[in-house]
Order: structure tokens, then sequence, then C-alpha cells
């Protein structure tokens, strides 16, 4: 066992480190306060993404087969992780890359790759998940938006919500219902996002301007080619392609970069030497490191060539709670922070509030945990 | 970064589990508070499994996981000081070994009996002395923790001093409080999980509901938490995540040594399980190096000056 980096991952780290600092602006930290999915970062996302791509940094994780350059796990690690310290300025294209790309590799048809891979690996284009519905957010499997195959056209009728980057994304990834046979009539259906019938409604939010939307689907007509694998197949094609994401984002970094802001500002206000504080950011600060090492831990299994399996959801827990560990601590001792005078904490705390809801709630990984991982009889249903 | 066992580390552990076997289970109805083997003692320090760290291909990590694979174990066995702290110390010193803070020396000490090694540590540095009898009260009899304390009486004028910075003792000294808390939460869960699958209420499992799988789920996380902190801690080195590592150890096992019992019932009030041989070890961890706030300060004293 070794917890340190070898030097060649220190010196790509440091790379990343580096191409941040020539290529974002001045007033990145002002700006990046726009959250991830609103049009001004997607904006910048697009040039930016494509200078990465220009650098070879954009998915030097995939394998060179794919045209990546076989980097290992670690490294995409390191690549998610100065990303999001630095405010993810890939935006909504880290989805991009880390799994929409090599999901359409593995499971396209020839079309499929030759539409849309291109603008993807040129840092182009912006995919929006159209999974959560109103009556189905945890309890996924119950979705409703049907489509229709009719005279070689699938047509597309019902709503989607809390669906982020849809405001500018190109192309939806879209979960629809073909059978009513719960998880097996599930169809994915690649969708341009300007097809008529298609209604986008931003959602005001705490989170930040165009960060969440409905999406309204009305008689939207797409091409049978338009499917993405088989009729009922989705849900075997989004496990495959979200097991590498069952670890999400690296929030334990950005939340420990956030307390050592906290911790500075303080400390120039004097207000660092008394015992409660310095106790409860320590505690903080435990928890991110302790998230850190639970991820890490899973990293391994990646490494080693092992699935990830129920284990994700007691590390994503633990980074959900260092999470909002964080962001009570500032709210509780920098409290202007929120309120205009730190953009870089407001911009953690806008990311970290919904660290247990987005991408499936804490509550829900509590479930697995207690069903998969300590093997608990089931709840009766 | 590399998280995996290696090869040595394996066959270790794969080593200890047939070892201890026999000392894996807990004689029914066993009413004692606190069980002790001086034959598992004995064949630990034969077979060298309290001596790894100083071996250069297995280390302070490997020395980590020994000490988290014995505390699972019913019996209690000083492993944890002798596998991790002496070393740094002085690996001829006689065990068990007793760590004891200069300011604090009223609490009950683990393991203490004349010939144990005592060491001091504190604003004087780091010094040890050989326990005799009359150095010892014993604790009454049917003391709670599943440890075997006693009380100092008091130091000798005389102690030897160790050519070691206090801050370093105090360093390892948490890393071995966390990598035994690791097993005795590890443990404990592993003896909750079993009974809340098979006691029955209305009808089924308490397992089955979900107020109390959410809390059991909760304690997985932590008892995940503590058992990677731990072994970060001792592989870097690093005091901060040393603090850090206890400081979780010890958040812990004050939710589990509530929890678990509570979880229970009246069967968790009995000696007749053997849950308390986990929680009351935890317990008294809990108390270690001024508890929860002593491990915080420490730790923020180590990341932001
Ligand atoms: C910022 C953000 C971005 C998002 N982006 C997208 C996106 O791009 N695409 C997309 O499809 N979705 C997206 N989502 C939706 C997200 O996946 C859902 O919000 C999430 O799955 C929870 O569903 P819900 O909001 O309907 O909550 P509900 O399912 O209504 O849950 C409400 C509460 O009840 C609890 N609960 C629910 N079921 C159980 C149970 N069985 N046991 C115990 N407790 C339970 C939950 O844990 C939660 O605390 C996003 C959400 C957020 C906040």
């Amino acid at each position: 066992m070794d917890f340190d980096w070898t030097t060649e991952q220190q010196a790509f780290r440091q790379s990343l480190k580096d191409f941040l600092a020539k290529n974002l602006p001045e007033d990145w930290e002002k700006f990046s306060e726009h959250g991830p999915a609103s049009p001004a970062l997607t904006r910048f996302a697009r040039e930016f993404c494509g200078k990465l791509a220009d650098n070879g940094m954009l998915f030097p994780h995939w394998p060179k087969e794919i045209g990546g350059e076989g980097l290992g796990p670690w490294e995409q690690q390191i690549l998610a992780e100065e990303m999001w310290i630095a405010g993810e300025p890939r935006g909504g294209q880290y989805m991009n890359v880390n799994w929409i790309g090599p999901t359409l590799e593995r499971y396209g048809t020839e079309e499929q790759k030759a539409q849309y891979l291109k603008p993807i690996t040129d840092g182009a284009t912006l995919w929006c998940q159209g999974f959560s519905e109103p009556d189905a957010g945890s309890d996924l499997a119950s979705l409703r938006t049907r489509a229709e195959l009719k005279d070689g056209n699938y047509v597309i009728n019902g709503q989607k919500i809390w669906t982020s980057y849809a405001g500018l994304a190109d192309t939806c990834f879209l979960l629809t219902r073909t059978s009513n046979d719960r998880k097996k009539g599930i169809t994915i259906l690649l969708v341009p996002m300007d097809t008529p019938g298609i209604t986008v409604r931003q959602i005001p939010s705490l989170i930040g301007e165009g960060d969440i939307h409905e999406v309204f689907f009305d008689d939207v007509t797409v091409p049978e080619s338009a499917r993405f694998g088989e009729e009922g197949q989705a849900w075997e094609i989004i496990a495959y392609s979200l097991r590498n994401e069952r670890l999400g984002i690296p929030r334990f970094y950005l939340a420990r970069a956030a307390l050592d802001r906290a911790v500075s500002i303080l400390k120039v206000r004097g207000e660092f030497s008394g015992e409660i504080v310095r106790a409860e950011a320590a505690r903080c600060a435990a928890m991110c490191e302790a998230a850190k090492t639970a991820c890490y831990a899973l990293v391994q299994k990646r490494v080693d060539g092992l699935a990830i399996g129920p284990e994700s959801s007691s590390a994503r827990y633990a980074v959900v709670q260092s999470e909002r560990a964080v962001c009570e601590f500032v709210v509780e001792y920098v409290p202007e922070a929120l309120a205009g005078a730190s953009p870089y904490l407001k911009m953690h705390h806008q990311r970290g509030i919904v660290a247990g809801i987005a991408s499936g709630a804490a509550e829900i990984q509590l479930n697995i945990i207690a069903s998969e991982v300590l093997e608990l009889p089931r709840e009766p249903r | 970064m590399d998280l995996s066992l290696n090869g040595d580390q394996t066959q270790i552990l794969d080593f200890i589990d047939s070892l201890t076997k026999p000392y894996a289970g807990v004689p029914m109805h066993d009413t004692s508070f606190a069980l002790t083997s001086d034959e598992l003692d004995c064949e630990l320090v034969q077979n060298g499994f309290l001596d790894v760290m100083a071996v250069e291909e297995l280390g302070a990590v490997t020395a980590a996981l020994v000490v988290e694979k014995l505390a699972r174990l019913p019996v209690s066995v000083e492993s944890a000081f002798s596998a991790l702290v002496r070393p740094i110390i002085d690996p001829e010193l006689p065990r068990p070994i007793c760590l004891v803070e200069e300011g604090r020396l009223t609490g009950p000490v683990r393991f203490l009996k004349p010939g144990a090694s005592v060491v001091v540590v504190g604003a004087n540095g780091v010094r040890s002395f050989t326990a005799s009898a009359e150095m010892i009260a014993p604790a009454q009899e049917d003391t709670l923790y599943a440890y075997p304390v006693s009380f100092l009486t008091g130091l000798p004028n005389d102690m030897r001093k160790h050519d070691i910075a206090a801050d370093e003792v105090l360093r390892q000294w948490r890393v071995a409080l966390a990598a035994e808390a690791a097993g005795l939460l590890g443990a404990a869960l592993d003896s909750i999980t079993t009974y809340l699958s098979e006691r029955k209420q209305f009808g089924r499992p308490l397992a089955t509901f979900q107020a109390l799988r959410h809390r059991l789920a909760e304690t997985q996380v932590a008892t995940n938490c503590v058992y990677w902190m731990a072994l970060k801690a001792a592989g870097t080195g690093d005091p901060a995540d040393a603090a850090m590592a206890a400081l979780l150890a010890q958040e812990a096992a004050k939710r589990v040594g509530y929890d678990y019992h509570q979880l229970m019932g009246g069967m968790g009030m009995t000696l007749e399980h053997p849950m308390h041989l986990w929680t009351y070890r935890l317990k008294l961890l809990t108390a270690e190096l001024g508890g929860r706030g002593g491990q915080a300060l420490a730790a923020a004293d180590a990341i932001w000056g």
C-alpha cells in the first residue's frame, strides 16, 4: 500500500494546473460563480474544452483504441479533481468525456458514432441527461415519458424535470417508456434538442441561474435510428455506463479547498484561535479526508480491474457528509461569503448543497448499503 | 498511489486468521467483562506478528492491518502499542506497553500490570519505567471496560528518557488508537448485523425496519472511513492524518457505543451477548488523548498551524 502519488502522477497534475493557470481568465473566480450549467459557463466551456482537446487533456483516460491516451483511473481521478476544484471549467462537458462518449463507442450504431463522437472529442457539444420525471425521482424505474413507434418514427410525449444543461444542450440522452414492463420497458433515445415539440423551462433555484430545467415533450418525433441500443435495453446500458460514474464528482476535493479558504479568511480576521472553531474546522477536514480515502479505495478497484459494487454508496455517503459539514461551517463562521464576499465559497455552497440529492439521494445510498453491503434482509414492499 | 493489499500483507492476515481461529468464538454465557488470553498473546509474539513494522517490506501499514485484525477478536490482546508505537521508542521494551499522558495520570490504564512498560509522554519528553506492584492500584473487580485495566498510583523518580520527540509518539499513538478502533468497529458491526437480521418483532426481522437500517448503514460508512484513515495515517506518517483518523475513530466509537446496545434492546444490557466486548473497549478509547476535542485540536494545529 502506498498513499503517495507517483512522480508521473504528480507531473500530470502539475501539467493540468499549469494549463488551467494559463487558460482561465483573470476574473475566473468571479466568473465561475455562474453555475456549471449557466449560459455563461457553457459558452466559455465550448472554447475551453476545444483547447483541452488540442492539448490532449480532454479525454486522456479513454483507451487508445477510441482515441484517448490510455491513462489509468488514477489519472482520470486527478483530472476530475483539478477541474472540479477550479470550478469545473468544462461545464457540462465533463459528462461527455466521463460516460457519454465511451457509451456511444460501446453501444452506438455506426451512424450514431459518426454523428456524435467527433463533436465530443472536439470539445464542442453539450449533452443533457433526461432521466428524472416529476413522479419518478428516486424511483426512476417508474418513469412514464412515452415513446411510440409509428411508421418508422418514435413519437415522444411526457415530461422530464431537474434536467441539468437542458437549456443549451445540443442532444438529450433520454429515457423513455416503450412498454409497461417496468425496468425492461425503458428505452434510450438520442434526441436533438432543437427537434420541434420540445419546450425547456428553467427552474429558478438556489444553485445558480440556468442549472436545472423542466423539459416537455409534445409529439416530438425522431426517426427509429435515434434509438440507442434495443428497446428495453436502457437499464442495462445505464448500469454499464454509469458504473464508472458511481463514485461521482470528487466533491471532497473542492469542499476541502473551500474549508481552507474559510480558515484563511478567519485567520486574517484573527478569529481562528478559539478552540471551538478550530475543532469544528478540523472535524470538517477529517470528513473530507475520510471521504477522499474511501473513494480512492474504489479507484483502486478500478485500477485492479474489479467492478465497483454497492460499496460506492458508502463512499458517496461519506462525501455527502463532508459537503454538508463544510457548507454548514462556512455559513456559521463566514456568513458574508454567501452574500457576495467570497464568490469561491458561494460557488462551493451552491455545488455542495446538492450533494445529497443529485445523482441519487443520500437515503437511497443508505438503502443500498443496508441491502447490498450489510446484506440485511430486505424491507417488505 | 496503490491501496491494494500486497501479497505479504494478504498472507500475514490469512495466517493470523488461522492462528486466532480458536479465539474467534465467544464462550457461551460468558459473564466476564473482559476476555484475555495469555496463550494467544504468546503465539502472536512467537510468530513475530507484533514486530512487522520494523520489517522493511511490511512497515507501519502492515502493523496497522495486524492491529485491526486482532482487535476484531472478542479477546483483548495488547497489540496496538506493541506493534505500532514500541518500534519507534525502543523495540526491546518489555510488553505489555502502556502509554500515559503526563497531565492525565488518573484514568484507567489498559493492560497495566507488574512488569509492563509504562511510557509517559508529555512536556518532559518521552520517559518510561517498568511497573512494579506497588505503583499499581487495581481497578474494581467488575469494571465495565472490556480491557484489563488498573490505575497508576504515581510515577517513579527515575525514569528512562527516550530520544524521541513527544509529538512523534503522540502521532503514532493516534494511529494505534485508530487502527484498534477500526477492528473493534468492524467486529461490532458484524455482530449487530447478525443480531438484527435474526431477531424478529412484529413478525419480521428487526433489520427490515428502515429506521434501524439507516442507523446501521451510517455506522457502516463511519467504520469504513476509520479503517481507511487508520491505514492512511500509518502509511503517510503525517500528524494531521493521524489526528484526523483518531478523531473519526472516537466519533464513530461514541456513536456505536450507544447505538448498538440500544438496537439490541434488553439483550444489549446483558453479558450474555458479546457486544460489550467490543463496545466497552471502544468506549475506553473515546477517553484517550483528551477525547474528540483533543484530536480535533491536534488536527487543527497540524493542518493550519
Ligand atoms: C442539481 C441537480 C441536478 C440534477 N440533474 C439531473 C439531470 O441532469 N438529469 C436527471 O435526470 N436528473 C437530475 N437530477 C435529479 C436527481 O437525480 C433527483 O433529484 C434525485 O434522484 C432524487 O429524486 P427526487 O428529487 O424526485 O426526490 P424524491 O425521490 O422525491 O425524494 C425526496 C426525499 O425522499 C427520500 N426518499 C425517496 N425514496 C426513499 C426511500 N425508498 N427510502 C427512504 N427515503 C427515500 C429521498 O432520499 C429524499 O430525501 C438533478 C437533481 C439536482 C438536485
